[in-house]
């Protein structure tokens, strides 16, 4: 019966009609907030053929309901999304997404051609839902150690910090964070958003039968240009050598005027390792416990302090 | 957004239409307008009310599907201010090309599990805990009608608070969850999260009743206490759902409080003892102070005579 009216929608159409958007020019970037991601995906959307679509949330607003709040409901029939009808709500999330991108992106839709970063750290808990509705997609799993991610918030949650600045634009003003009140509790929370967001993209990445690419922000940083082909390269997307070059140059760490890095602002420090000098030992092991079975598997050489 | 999607979106809304009329018009799916939504908050009778539309003859209940929760916890508190934004997936400025794919998961949702009140039935969708996507969901489906169930809101809190105790009908499913729960841990910050939460939810179900166009009636839980037959009535004459005045009468005593077996009622059981006032009974008069400061705007909307108790306690 869901097997028919899957069918009947797609007879139909209704999931197709998708303004043009094709799903394997979709590249995706998961990992979880401050992996590198808006500094990827810049230098990947400077590149001709490619746009940038920054942070949509769609895999949060799935992956929150399916995986959080409502995680007990997903053998219950009458749950949205519920297992009996994966197959009805995965059309309706690939549709949401092809939908929406080629409204956004035109050009990328009329063409044909060229192709679309999505940006979506903070919806990296979605991922496995999102890669299973559009397989075709392709697939960057960037991550970075744990502790560096953890030391990185903590500063960006201090009072006064670019996090402050972003919601007072929004017309908000920051409430007092565990950061400061109680930095270690901060640190566990962090350490275990990781878990969720890191762990829930590398279920998707393994299971993931297209195009994808796991990179390390720490090989990033060694050495970008290398880096970036050998994404092309995995990804068998097309990308000009001068143009690559070019946009790695731009988006280098020593092309950002001084006085917008530092502590406390949206570009920090870039030095893998520093949660040396930022967390304490305490915090180290926290951290380390709550996600050292990712750390171990994706730096198995310097998994503990 | 393109003019492409907007025209299109325009024209379709214009003719009552979903951006995908043809395949509406030939599928053998729920129809939009059979759909009845009754939103609200938890423990405000709608179970109840859903039995008794569900006794009737072809009628369907689908039982919390969380749709709404599901598009209204994300968009109205979880994403702050990014909502007039262009990269934000249900971003304001695009809104035509999300509320086509959110009705098709309403409707293809509803095609796939009620396939029994396809055409020419009706569909009950029970959503109390989806009230706070209930704005989005009726303008994603304008056609549908809907119920505005309401109740005293120290009475939900205290409904809520006897669920969450300890050995309780809730807090057994709660245990197989791992969750320990507020009311035991602190009764007081409970009832302040409770009310706060009951705030959230009939305020997106007032905003969602005032600006729906269509058939919509709204109902007090104490009325329908009262008098449910009569009540029941005008839900189905505001509706505008023809009904069989004995068919309704042999639902309404099918599903009455008197019909619930004894040892089904009573203290930490689903239903407890729908007496509106009991509050006066259940919660202290700090609990009482708590609610009526949090929800005192929504009290002095629905239930003027008594929205404040200080003193007289």
């Amino acid at each position: 019966m869901i097997r028919d009216a899957w069918r009947k929608v797609r007879g139909r159409g209704m999931l197709e009609e998708t303004g043009g958007m094709r799903p394997e020019n979709l590249v995706w970037v998961f990992g979880t907030a401050r992996t590198g991601s808006s500094w990827l995906s810049a230098i990947m959307g400077e590149v001709g053929g490619y746009s940038r679509w920054h942070e949509p949330l769609v895999g949060h607003l799935f992956g929150n309901l399916y995986y959080e709040r409502a995680g007990h409901r997903s053998e219950d029939a009458h749950f949205i999304l519920g297992a009996r009808y994966r197959e009805l709500w995965l059309g309706t999330i690939r549709r949401f997404v092809l939908d929406s991108a080629a409204a956004r992106f035109p050009g990328i839709a009329a063409k044909g051609r060229g192709y679309l970063i999505i940006k979506e750290p903070q919806g990296s808990m979605g991922a496995p839902l999102l890669m299973e509705a559009l397989p075709e997609s392709r697939m960057i799993l960037l991550v970075r150690d744990p502790r560096d991610v953890v030391a990185s918030n903590l500063d960006a949650h201090k009072g006064g910090t670019w996090t402050a600045d972003l919601m007072r634009k929004g017309g908000k003003e920051k409430p007092p964070s565990l950061a400061e009140s109680r930095p270690d509790a901060f640190v566990k929370g962090q350490a275990r958003r990781y878990v969720r967001d890191v762990g829930n993209a590398k279920k998707a990445y393994d299971a993931h039968g297209g195009f994808k690419v796991l990179v390390r922000y720490e090989d990033l940083r060694a050495d970008t240009l290398q880096t970036m082909k050998r994404i092309y390269s995995e990804l068998e997307m097309p990308v000009e050598g001068a143009d690559l070059a070019r946009s790695v140059e731009k988006h280098s760490w020593e092309k950002i005027p001084s006085e917008q890095k530092g502590e406390g602002k949206f570009h920090r420090k870039a030095k893998p390792g520093g949660w040396r000098e930022d967390l304490t030992a305490r915090q180290a092991e926290i951290v380390e416990g709550v996600a050292g079975s990712l750390l171990r598997e994706l730096y198995p050489v310097r998994s503990t302090a | 957004m393109t003019l492409r999607f907007k025209r299109a979106w325009r024209r379709a809304v214009g003719k009552g239409e979903s951006l995908r009329p043809r395949a509406r018009r030939s599928s053998r799916g729920v129809r939009p307008e059979n759909i009845v939504w009754i939103f609200g908050t938890g423990r405000s009778g709608s179970t109840w009310l859903g039995s008794m539309m569900e006794g009737l003859e072809g009628c369907a209940m689908w039982n919390e599907p969380l749709v709404g929760n599901l598009f209204g916890n994300f968009h109205y508190f979880r994403v702050g201010g990014r909502k007039t934004g262009r990269q934000y997936i249900l971003g304001e400025p695009y809104k035509e090309t999300w509320l086509g794919p959110m009705r098709d998961l309403v409707l293809g949702g509803a095609a796939a599990r009620f396939p029994e009140v396809a055409e020419d039935g009706y569909l009950i969708i029970k959503e109390p805990n989806g009230s706070i996507g209930a704005p989005l969901l009726m303008e994603a489906l304008p056609e549908s009608r809907m119920i505005f169930l309401i109740r005293d809101p120290r009475d939900v809190v205290a409904s809520s608070m006897d669920a969450r105790s300890e050995g309780s009908w809730l807090s057994e499913r709660r245990e197989a969850q791992r969750s320990a729960s507020k009311q035991t841990r602190n009764p007081n910050v409970y009832v302040r999260m409770r009310a706060n939460s009951y705030v959230q939810q009939i305020e997106k179900t007032w905003q969602a009743y005032r600006a729906h166009g269509g058939r919509k009636v709204m109902v007090r839980y104490e009325d329908l206490r009262a008098d449910t037959l009569q009540t029941m009535k005008r839900i189905y004459s505001s509706l505008e759902i023809p009904v069989q005045e004995t068919d309704l009468a042999r639902s309404v005593e099918k599903n009455s409080w008197e019909n619930i077996p004894e040892e089904e009622k009573g203290e930490g059981k689903k239903r407890r003892k729908a007496k509106p006032g009991g509050w006066r009974e259940d919660l202290t008069a700090r609990q009482v102070e708590i609610v009526e400061d949090i929800t005192a705007p929504l009290l002095n909307e629905f239930y003027p005579h008594t929205a404040a108790t200080r003193g007289a306690l």
